[in-house]
């Protein structure tokens, strides 16, 4: 399967340079695949799953938002967070569940969409970590 | 001839000196493994995000943004990077003189100042410039919050059309021994005249109109962030090499004082021995 070169970086670090043959990216308007001579494209990412397939692995990056540059030469990601399915602190993320219930719920006294956007957060970092 | 007790208490001040010397080089070398760590992993971010705005501006409706405008420039912002702590050899005079000669060149009335760390604050309110905001006091828990609060007050002065041009001037990180003085333009966003780039028809989505919108506010921020990592990397760099030849002229003052030392004992020695033989000559000549 013809493959094509990646880059994952964040502000943080740089998570991945590869060759894959798939990658699966969570769009603002919904996930969309990539795969090699996709065309130019700057797209826009949203909180979700990111899933890069080679020929015989597959792997999962929970994100929290960022934008995709597709070119003919490479597939660059810039994220704002990335964590791999195995780094992802399943106790912390569950913290961080239950304290943007627990806010959601109090009301009115705080930002309620900075609480849901924490909470949207950790239920993809859960998801992503039990892949 | 000094006397023998100044010597030794000199010795001894300027061995107290060696160790503070000694440990704060200790503590920067420390300090400097995960400042450099820090701001290698940032970097790649920071200039792909760069690339990708380059790539952008050729065909960007500069409308869309208060911070993509042009304008005629009347004012000009200078953000001073320097360190709240002295002791770091030519660190901070560096920046602030260069600093400070640009700004003469435009006219000080013609210039707002930001300045970042205690060493540039104190330096330009003395001297009266136009201080538009200082941030002291934050370098010993740096994280990207600060370097958005600071973004903030840029940009908002600004998109206020206070001013039409920023500049930064700020220590970039070469190596341990090298630091490099570099003063570059954050705002306006405008291409050089020789860097080209090739324009691509490429898709965006959800819109180019909302892609612009976010990055360029993420880049500035970016940007700033990439200035104080790389300042404070230079600052421990900077501070460890002077520490270290404190310590090692200390070393040298010890030998020269401890030299002195001896040759002041010996001195009394001998005047004490021709004391003693003295006497005794004298006592064999009473007694002869």
């Amino acid at each position: 399967m013809a493959t094509f070169s990646i880059e994952i970086v964040t502000p943080k670090r740089v998570i991945t340079e590869e060759n894959v043959s798939y990658l699966r990216c969570p769009g603002i308007d919904g996930s969309f695949g990539v795969m090699a001579g996709h065309t130019d494209a700057v797209i826009a990412l949203g909180v979700g799953e990111v899933k890069v397939e080679d020929s015989n692995k597959e792997k999962w990056i929970a994100t929290s938002g960022g934008f995709v540059d597709i070119s003919s030469e490479k597939v660059l990601l810039l994220l704002e967070t990335a964590e791999q399915s195995f780094e992802i602190d399943i106790e912390r993320a569950k913290t961080a569940m239950k304290r943007a219930k627990d806010r959601i719920e109090e009301k009115g006294k705080i930002d309620i969409f900075r609480a849901e956007a924490a909470l949207i957060r950790a239920i993809n970092r859960l998801k992503v970590s039990g892949r | 001839m000094a006397n023998l007790k100044d010597i030794r208490n000199r010795i001894s001040s300027v061995k107290s000196i060696q160790q503070v010397t000694r440990a704060m080089k200790m503590v920067a070398a420390a300090k400097i493994r995960k400042a450099q760590e820090r701001m290698e992993q940032a970097r790649p971010y920071a200039n792909r995000l760069k690339d990708e705005i380059l790539t952008l501006l050729p065909e960007v409706d500069r409308n869309l943004l208060e911070l993509l405008d042009v304008r005629e420039v009347k004012r000009t912002a200078y953000i001073v990077i320097t360190s709240d702590r002295g002791l770091a050899g030519s660190f901070n005079t560096n920046i602030i003189k260069c600093a400070e000669e640009e700004i003469l060149e435009i006219g000080k009335e013609n210039v707002d100042i930001f300045c970042i760390g205690r060493r540039g604050y104190e330096h330009f309110k003395h001297h009266k410039y136009n201080i538009i905001e200082e941030h002291t006091d934050f370098w010993v828990d740096l994280d990207f919050n600060h370097s958005v609060k600071i973004g903030n007050g840029i940009i908002s002065h600004f998109t206020a059309k206070n001013v039409d041009k920023i500049r930064v001037v700020f220590n970039q990180f070469k190596n341990i021994m090298v630091q490099e003085i570099v003063s570059e333009r954050l705002l306006p966003l405008t291409l050089d005249k020789d860097v080209e780039i090739e324009v691509t028809d490429r898709l965006y989505e959800p819109s180019k109109d909302i892609i612009v919108k976010s990055l360029i506010p993420l880049h500035l921020n970016i940007q700033i962030w990439r200035y104080l990592l790389e300042s404070y990397a230079s600052e421990q760099a900077a501070r460890m090499v002077a520490m270290e030849s404190a310590t090692e002229n200390a070393g040298d003052l010890i030998r020269d004082l401890t030299r002195k030392f001896n040759n002041a004992r010996q001195a009394v020695i001998t005047k004490e021995i021709l004391e003693i033989v003295g006497g005794a000559e004298a006592l064999k000549h009473q007694r002869g």
